[in-house]
């Protein structure tokens, strides 16, 4: 043991110094390493921000929420995708007036359309609703009010607009009083939204002109009678989700005729379920991104197995000299696997603070919540010096097998 | 004045060596058989081709012969595993090349520290024994001179520092003065006659140069790859003396 240590403080130096000769070389083989791990710990931690700023924007949707979308059925085998939806106002006042699990129901309409006011115009998205749909997310005016309940029973032309679709439209100015004007229609502006952020698939949920259902169906979306695109549910708790959910089911089967066994037209979707697809999907996203970026770390790992034959190609003499004086397999072995493991951790070393700051760059650009991990940096460590060993021990051993009656050149 | 001991230090008993190249076999040694006890000084000579070169690697431990039996020291080399021969060569023979074969851009004191590097010494007792051994071969000034400061003889002499500083009862030279002018070929070969007589340190010099071999007190001629002649030389030049009657030195020849 103290016969290794001893080895390899006096093969230390020796391999610094050989680096330290061909600096060029070195430094372009340690870039090859700095970028592949750069690659890998920015990527897993723009992948595990991602993850987490999902979870958020999940959990920000109102923690007991359920959503029922209307769900196209199988006719003799074939999904009609055009056909319209099914849930209509009269599923809302059933499921509010049977389910006792669930606390609100509020029926939304959903449409899209070119929003103007003055010279300025954007496009949104917009949604018709009812006041609950608000309490249900969590989601309070920032600025302004929300309709009231007559502004619902007389199709008032009102409207809530959210954070994005204000200064976009407005600028500077205060939007609240001002009117907007939507198609042939005009709209007055009584509050401006919270802002929410993206979507937990990415759309700005800051870009949308809310009003009442009744004024959306009356000026804007031509529907059947009472017909509604989905509802958005909370459950008294975040215990009864599941009784709510098996109680929703339950009313709109019996109110749609859904006899046993034949399929739903509508579906139920509680925040888990949202957020198991979604790690579904960003996890196939970051497995995809971290092995892109650990390409570029063997590619790096290459670099240092060419660059270290090279080395003892042209150390062959050396090598020979070393022999002839003594040196056993084992310390030539060592002299140059310390050799690529200092370049191939110098790389790790650089490559995390370079990964660092693309981080923060990330972070600062994107507003995107990315964590420093202490693992990542012990990770960067670890597959650098795994990589230094890996690639360096061909090079290593074939300089360590050299015969030294040819590595002199006495032949 | 001579510590000649009659315990045999090189034992070569039927040594032969064949190179095998696509079908065609080289015997490079025949059937040679030598015995060189401790505190000899024994030249090696022949012509390109005779088997010299392949009987110093070896008489060195860098090569396998392929038959025959090889006792160094006693020991018998002849089938040891690579990392036994290795520190065979550490610790029982010290090496001097033609081309001096130290370590560029490493400082002298360094190059002379490398044996004990793979010995395991600590570092305080290899640069001590390093100094004194540079000290012994007269260079102790140059001690943080790298190679291409040094001239030819001042790397010679860093390169028998080297073989020296293990204190190795054999040191094997091979055309030690091949590289140099006759003033510092004169010296070198003084340097190694000095520390034959003083320290009774065994040296086996091979070389293609009679002058150089006349220094011996005992020369072998190969051929062929075989011993032609083995003999006695009663009176080996004495480089120190061969030397002083040189005509001085032109202006500015620096050794």
């Amino acid at each position: 043991m103290i016969t290794l240590l001893r080895a390899f403080l006096s093969a230390l130096p020796m391999a610094v110094r050989a680096i330290r000769r061909n600096k060029l070389r070195a430094s372009l083989t340690i870039v090859g390493i700095t970028i592949g791990i750069a690659a890998v710990v920015t990527v897993t931690s723009l992948a595990t921000g991602a993850r987490e700023r999902v979870q958020g924007q999940i959990s920000g949707l109102g923690s007991n929420a359920l959503i029922v979308f209307s769900r196209s059925t199988r006719a003799s085998g074939v999904r009609n995708a055009a056909e319209r939806s099914r849930l209509s106002e009269l599923d809302v006042q059933a499921i509010t007036r049977e389910a006792n699990s669930v606390r609100w129901a509020a029926p939304f309409l959903r449409s899209s359309a070119q929003v103007l006011f003055e010279n300025n115009n954007t496009s949104t998205s917009l949604i018709g609703t009812r006041t609950d749909y608000f309490s249900i997310r969590n989601w309070g005016v920032s600025e302004g009010a929300l309709w009231s309940p007559t502004s619902e029973t007389i199709s008032e032309r009102v409207v809530v607009i959210g954070k994005l679709t204000a200064s976009t439209l407005f600028g500077p100015l205060d939007p609240v009083g001002r009117t907007i004007r939507i198609g042939r229609h005009t709209f007055r502006v009584l509050g401006v939204l919270q802002e929410k952020g993206p979507s937990p698939f990415g759309q700005s949920q800051d870009e949308i002109v809310a009003m009442p259902a009744s004024t959306m169906r009356s000026f804007i979306l031509a529907t059947r009678p009472s017909e509604v695109h989905g509802i958005m549910l909370s459950a008294t708790s975040e215990g009864t989700t599941d009784r709510a959910k098996k109680q929703v089911e339950s009313i709109l089967r019996h109110r749609h005729r859904i006899r046993d066994g034949e399929e739903d037209d509508f579906r139920v979707r509680s925040q888990d379920e949202f957020r198991a697809m979604q790690e579904t999907i960003y996890g196939a996203l970051s497995a995809l991104l971290i092995s892109i970026a650990a390409v570029s770390l063997v590619v790096g790992g290459i670099g240092v197995m060419n660059i270290m034959l090279v080395s003892v190609t042209e150390r062959t003499r050396e090598i020979g000299i070393r022999m002839a004086i003594g040196a056993r397999e084992a310390d030539i072995l060592l002299q140059f696997l310390l050799e690529s493991l200092f370049l191939a951790t110098l790389g790790g070393i650089t490559g995390t603070l370079v990964g660092y700051g693309a981080i923060f760059a990330f972070a600062t650009a994107l507003d995107w919540p990315m964590e420093l991990q202490p693992a990542s940096l012990a990770m960067a460590l670890g597959v650098s010096t795994a990589i230094g060993l890996i690639f360096g021990f061909f090079p290593a051993r074939s300089a360590a097998q050299m015969d030294p009656v040819q590595a002199l050149g006495r032949e | 004045m001579t510590p000649e001991r009659d315990e045999p230090l090189i034992e070569l008993e039927h040594i032969g060596k064949d190179y095998v190249t696509e079908d065609v076999t080289v015997r490079a040694l025949r059937s040679v058989d030598i015995t060189i006890a401790h505190g000899e000084f024994v030249a090696i000579v022949g012509q390109s081709g005779s088997g010299k070169s392949t009987m110093m690697n070896i008489i060195g431990c860098l090569d396998r012969p392929t038959r025959g039996t090889y006792r160094l020291d006693g020991i018998d080399v002849t089938h040891r595993p690579n990392d036994a021969r290795a520190i065979v060569r550490n610790r029982l023979i010290g090496f001097v090349f033609q081309g001096f074969n130290l370590l560029p851009r490493t400082t002298a004191l360094e190059n002379v520290e490398l044996p004990l590097v793979y010995r395991g010494i600590s570092a305080a007792e290899r640069r001590q024994r390093a100094l004194a051994s540079l000290e012994a071969v007269g260079l102790g000034q140059r001690l943080h001179h790298t190679p291409n400061q040094l001239s030819g003889g001042q790397q010679q002499r860093v390169a028998i520092a080297r073989a020296l500083v293990t204190s190795p009862p054999l040191l094997l030279a091979d055309e030690p003065t091949g590289n140099l002018d006759t003033r510092t070929s004169l010296e070198v070969l003084g340097l190694l006659q000095h520390l034959n007589r003083q320290n009774g340190i065994t040296i086996v010099l091979v070389t293609h140069e009679p002058d150089i071999a006349a220094c011996a007190r005992r020369v072998i001629t190969m051929r062929d790859g075989a011993v032609r002649r083995d003999a006695r030389n009663e009176q080996p030049l004495d480089a120190a003396s061969a030397l002083a009657e040189l005509p001085p030195p032109d202006e500015g020849d620096t050794a």
